[in-house]
């Protein structure tokens, strides 16, 4: 049993305030991803389940313990730091060993275990070098099997990705999952890395200035972002602002600033008031792309005399950007520019210039208040 | 058009040194360095070997012209000197001692703090630098006499019923010593407390460490390099010392170089004076090799047991 409770868990450093009231339950071998920008107070909550940091106010719990009071070295827990911290004087194997050391575990006993270690994490052959001749990703590994190695209830893992090249990291990634499954702990797992996130995560929860902004699997935090926040950071997005113009029982219509009118359904209880600005977040990957001339007879275009309809806009393609696996399609239309992704499997059949319509799916439009908060629909 | 930019001052400048191949051009920038060591302190040493040869005669301070290892076969096997020696040395490890664990953790003190304290911690070290060492040496003696500050502290707090003597004898002699020599030792163990990442005692505590067992796995090993520097600092300038056995000592505080300035002034003997320093060198530089091969082979070595 290793579930970690925390309780309206606050820190401040003198006016600074680093965590403000976060509360979370984090279940017995679940893999949390705490994601957010710099500087949001991600490693100073980590710090705090650690023992390393003291909570200004609020309780921590592990394995239904309170352990607020507890120091770090009495805590079941064990951290891989964004640095990886290896003890320079000592070798790869007394790095490892050095938390069996600490528990009184025999010398024998404990090189033996250490070794094992090392070979789990692939880095048998390494025990005698010193941790400064070794790479960034073997670092990474070194750190991971000297947390690893005293069997905590709670393995914390501060951003030790981040200093990886990509092609590392996304292997890396990889590897943490199979460790993850394989030891079954408790992980907590900070990064500010979406994809990051997304790869590795049970559950994610988003930061942003010391608040814990929302919690959820992958999934409902893709699909479901709580607001304006959390759309903008976890991915790039087209957001147009615009003026609420109608609302009837079930929908609501919005006008945008460049003409084209957005449709969306409008949950029961939600009341969104005529006149209202708002900012519609339209997702790149969701967003159809076709040759104008293509459409032009159809009924879509129809509406409008100028070619914008609803959730539909004209436009001219301005820059075509290859990104890998997709291509961003960069429109024009009416003086406002939007961005459409496609898979790289339909190459060539756009190019610059020419004219377009792209078009949205009325139920994966995300509409927020001014003050950031989601409108549900 | 003869315009001279600094730059190419310093190039004229540099360009003999250019053309020497690397380790020639660092002999020639060593060059001024040691024609001073040379003048100062190898010739005079020099000087004071040979007179240490020279036959003793009453009246002149030695006989120029004569050879004989009298003087040193007088210091080594006379019961006084062997004494003076002995005491010259535990003056110094004892001092040495104090200072380097006082100083190791005073110096921890000062890379754990911050901001204003940290400032204070620093400037009240190399305060004492500020000023001559006869100065502050004695600003012991009213703090240390049977009726003064520490004394009437310890008796007020109900530590002690009546004075007790700390000088003129050993104890202020230690005292002032270990005050000497402090700051160097300090700052010595600092300079490499300061390049060390906390992140990694906290990743000791994490791992089971407890205060105390993570400072000495951890921030010992690597602050060794500094400490090696302090031991090596306090205890050559402890077992040499002047300053603080002569203002603070009693009679008896005896160190090698008092006694080495009695001779040379006092009983105008100076063969006697030259082969006690250069007797006390030897035995110095052989101590100090020592003793910092120990201190290094303690930090720093990758290959010990895990
Ligand atoms: N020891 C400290 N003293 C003062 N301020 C601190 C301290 N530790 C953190 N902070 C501040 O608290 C805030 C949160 O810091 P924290 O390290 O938790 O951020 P983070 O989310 O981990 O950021 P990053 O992604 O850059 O690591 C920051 O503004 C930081 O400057
Ligand atoms: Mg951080």
């Amino acid at each position: 049993m290793s579930k970690i409770e925390l309780e309206n868990l606050s820190k401040s450093f003198g006016d600074l305030q680093a965590v403000d009231d976060v509360s979370v339950s984090i279940r017995d071998g679940e893999l949390l991803c705490l994601l957010g920008p710099s500087g949001c107070g991600k490693s100073t909550t980590m710090r705090m389940i650690s023992g390393l940091e003291t909570p200004t106010s609020g309780r921590v719990s592990i394995g239904g313990e309170d352990v607020t009071d507890k120091s770090a070295y009495e805590r079941t827990t064990s951290m891989v730091f964004q640095n990886w911290a290896l003890f320079p004087y000592k070798s790869v194997l007394e790095n490892v060993a050095f938390g069996l050391k600490m528990r009184g575990e025999g010398k024998q006993e404990r090189r033996e275990h250490a070794r094992e270690m090392l070979t789990r994490v692939h880095m048998d052959g390494y025990e005698d070098h010193n941790p400064t001749e070794l790479s960034g990703g073997q670092k990474q590994r070194v750190a991971l099997a000297r947390s690893l190695a005293v069997d905590p209830d709670v393995l914390l893992l501060d951003e030790p990705l981040s200093n990886l090249d990509k092609r590392l990291r996304e292997e890396m990634e990889i590897e943490l999952k199979e460790i993850h499954e394989e030891f079954e702990k408790t992980f907590v797992h900070v990064t500010h890395n979406q994809d990051e996130a997304f790869t590795l995560a049970d559950r994610i929860g988003i930061m942003n200035e010391g608040n814990l902004v929302q919690v959820g699997e992958p999934s409902e935090v893709y699909h479901n972002p709580k607001n304006r926040f959390i759309e903008e950071f976890l991915g790039d997005t087209n957001f147009v602002s615009g003026e609420v113009s109608a609302v009837d029982g079930d929908g609501a219509v919005v006008e945008t600033d460049f003409g084209a009118t957005i449709e969306f359904p409008l949950a029961a209880d939600e009341d969104l008031s005529q006149g209202t600005t708002v900012t519609v977040s339209l997702r790149p990957e969701f967003m159809s792309l076709d040759a104008a001339s293509a459409t032009d007879g159809g009924q879509k275009t129809a509406a409008r005399a100028d070619g914008n309809g609803s959730n539909t806009v004209v436009g001219t393609i301005d820059t075509v950007l290859y990104r890998g696996s997709t291509i961003r399609y960069f429109v024009e239309t009416n003086g406002e520019s939007m961005f459409v992704e496609r898979s790289v499997t339909e190459e060539g059949e756009l190019d610059e210039g020419d004219a377009v319509q792209v078009s949205w799916p009325a139920e994966e439009i995300l509409v927020f208040r001014p003050d950031g908060t989601r409108v549900e629909t | 058009m003869s315009v001279t930019t600094r730059n190419s001052l310093l190039d004229r400048v540099w360009e003999p040194f250019r053309q020497q191949p690397g380790s020639r051009r660092a002999l020639l920038l060593m060059a001024p360095l040691m024609v001073f060591e040379f003048f100062v302190f190898i010739a005079p040493f020099l000087m004071l070997l040979r007179i240490s040869l020279s036959k003793q005669v009453r009246g002149l301070p030695y006989e120029a012209g004569t050879f004989t290892f009298e003087a040193y076969s007088e210091v080594l096997s006379s019961e006084f000197f062997h004494g003076l020696i002995t005491y010259s040395f535990k003056l110094g490890i004892i001092a040495t001692l104090l200072t380097v664990v006082l100083a190791t953790f005073y110096a921890y003190a000062i890379w754990r703090s911050e901001g204003l304290t940290r400032t204070m911690l620093l400037f009240s070290v190399v305060l004492p630098l500020l000023t001559t060492l006869v100065i502050k040496t004695y600003a012991w003696v009213p703090l240390l006499a049977p009726r003064g500050t520490v004394n009437e502290l310890l008796m007020a707090i109900g530590v002690l019923q009546s004075p007790i003597q700390l000088v003129p004898n050993t104890t202020g002699v230690i005292v002032g010593q270990v005050y000497i020599v402090f700051p160097y030792a300090t700052l010595a163990v600092y300079s490499v407390l300061s390049t060390l990442d906390w992140e990694i005692v906290e990743a000791a505590r994490d791992l089971g460490a407890s205060r105390p067992r993570s400072f000495f796995e951890v921030v010992l090993p690597q602050a060794m390099p500094g400490v090696a520097v302090a031991t090596v600092v306090s205890f050559a300038w402890s077992v040499g010392a002047y300053a603080a056995p002569g203002l603070l000592g009693a009679g008896s505080d005896r160190t090698f170089a008092i006694e080495v300035e009695t001779q040379m002034l006092v009983g105008f003997n100076w063969p006697v004076a030259t082969a006690l320093s250069a007797i006390m060198l030897v035995l110095m530089f052989v101590s100090v090799v020592i003793l910092y091969t120990a201190l290094n082979s303690v930090g720093g070595d990758v290959s010990h047991g895990a």
